[in-house]
């Protein structure tokens, strides 16, 4: 059977360097799990603690992050074409449809939230309805149905349950320990979770980068037109760098799964950024875009 | 899609449903007419995203002249439009159904080919009811299965109801798409 021309080549690199992360990311934590038992009672305390924080958050955080970031959910009939749009998408992606909703910010962004495919909701601000054309949103929306697709929610709150009990040890771990000298387990657990969070801290944020690039795949894979999302994220980080920043630090948690982070400061280093430089994931898109155009790119990487 | 796909962040394009499943269109749509009284338009469209390659435009268009050609022996005409999404609509009219269902195969049996199967949107037969109302049987290409689509009167309506009954008659004979939220509409069919 004849295979597809658009971004069905898996990147080789890539998959190897998520696989990588995850791994390492697998350690680190098995050494935070081996010192939380190392702590006695007091570990497994916060083990069961944050277990229970843990299934919250991956019950509800998307509903209080959509509530908190003023997210409206639009029907069929207020957005018509939106609503035309991803369904079309759907049936190209092979996903049930998602909730659509709608920001109302001058910011020209969209996210996706969600556990599982059938409870997601796919998110547009005005700016990005008003900024781009119909077939860059298309390329904006099959990007974060590939998110949805690739269950990016729900694996970076897999990825991040560790971390956050690293971080919740390093605030309240003196608690727990008591204040008494006789407990000799609580400070070299504290070492070790100060260890556990930096180290996880940047892996997440690579993990994070790497399946911004898978997303950009699949949104290629699905519409077939790589170069309208370059288009896209050149118009939108244009526009982001003339914003002006003072109301985007509110919004600053639900970076993880924007089309591109709020706070697009060029200096930042990139192991900071949970997104990849837009450079970066252009000079991708141009070469599936190459692929698809049956050029052979001899040596290009 | 598996575990690894998920954590590997993998989009895989499922490979095009078996012909059979659309072929099923050829007995469906005898019950639909002798039983029911809902009778073909005489026309069905193959719906898919345009790729600006070269490649693919010189598909297409050895394609539409493979659709033409056959179709002087069987009375098969062909048009193209495209509509406000970006679509192409690839129009067959022929009072035959059988001789529809061939010509769609045949184009999405040349996309595939080609190489670009996962461009194809969906196959749509256009029938009518004794009050000449517009009913739709659309055939996903990804999953392979058929779901009804009959808009209503006002914008972006459809009827619902009618919908399940089109699916109570001729669920036995075509495959039906059996979870509800996949039976994504296409507003404004030019068929």
């Amino acid at each position: 059977m004849a295979q597809s021309k658009v971004a069905l080549r898996a990147d080789a690199g890539l998959q190897a360097r998520m696989l990588i992360t995850v791994f390492l990311l697998g350690a680190v934590y098995v050494v935070l799990i081996a010192a939380l038992f190392g702590a006695g009672a007091s570990g497994v305390t916060i083990l069961v603690v944050a277990g229970g924080l843990f299934l919250f958050q991956l019950f509800a955080s998307d509903k209080i992050a959509l509530a908190s970031m003023g997210v409206r959910r639009v029907s069929p009939q207020e957005a018509p074409e939106l609503h035309a749009m991803i369904e079309r998408l759907c049936v190209q992606a092979d996903l049930p449809k998602p909730k659509i909703g709608i920001v109302n910010t001058s910011m020209p962004n969209a996210f996706a939230m969600g556990r599982s495919q059938k409870s997601a909701t796919v998110v547009a601000t005005t700016g990005i309805l008003d900024l781009l054309s119909p077939a860059e949103l298309e390329g904006v929306m099959a990007h974060e149905l590939a998110h949805v697709r690739h269950r990016d929610v729900m694996i970076m709150t897999i990825a991040s349950f560790f971390a956050s009990i690293a971080a919740m040890i390093l605030q309240f771990g003196f608690f727990f320990g008591g204040d008494d000298d006789d407990n000799p387990g609580i400070l070299p657990l504290i070492l070790v979770s100060l260890a556990v969070y930096v180290i996880s801290f940047f892996l997440m944020q690579a993990l994070s980068r790497y399946r911004e690039f898978a997303a950009d795949r699949g949104a290629a894979a699905i519409t077939g037109r790589p170069s309208a999302l370059s288009s896209a994220l050149l118009k939108i980080s244009g526009t982001m760098e003339r914003l002006p920043m003072n109301d985007l630090r509110s919004h600053a948690e639900m970076n993880a799964f924007y089309i591109i982070p709020a706070s697009a400061k060029k200096s930042l280093l990139t192991i900071f950024s949970t997104h990849p430089p837009v450079e970066q994931r252009i000079a991708q898109l141009s070469r599936l875009e190459a692929q698809l155009q049956g050029a052979q790119l001899q040596g290009a990487r | 899609m598996g575990f690894l796909d998920a954590l590997l962040g993998r989009t895989k394009a499922k490979p095009i449903a078996a012909e059979d499943r659309l072929f099923a269109m050829t007995t469906a749509y005898v019950t639909l007419e002798t039983g029911h009284n809902i009778t073909s338009r005489g026309r069905a469209a193959i719906v898919f995203q345009p790729v600006a390659t070269a490649d693919f435009e010189g598909i297409v268009s050895e394609m539409e002249q493979i659709v033409r050609g056959t179709g002087e022996e069987t009375g098969t005409q062909l048009h193209v439009e495209e509509d406000s999404y970006g679509y192409r609509w690839m129009i067959l009219e022929d009072p035959d159904v059988e001789d529809l269902v061939v010509g769609i195969n045949a184009v999405s049996d040349a996309l595939a080919v080609g190489g670009y199967g996962d461009r194809v949107l969906a196959a749509v037969f256009s029938f009518k009811d004794t009050r000449d109302r517009s009913l739709y049987l659309i055939y996903n290409y990804k999953r392979g299965t058929w779901y009804p689509f009959v808009p209503a009167g006002g914008e972006q309506a459809r009827d619902a109801e009618r919908e399940l009954q089109l699916k109570a008659i001729i669920g036995t004979e075509l495959p039906i798409e059996p979870e509800l939220e996949r039976w994504f509409p296409l507003w404004g069919i030019p068929i």
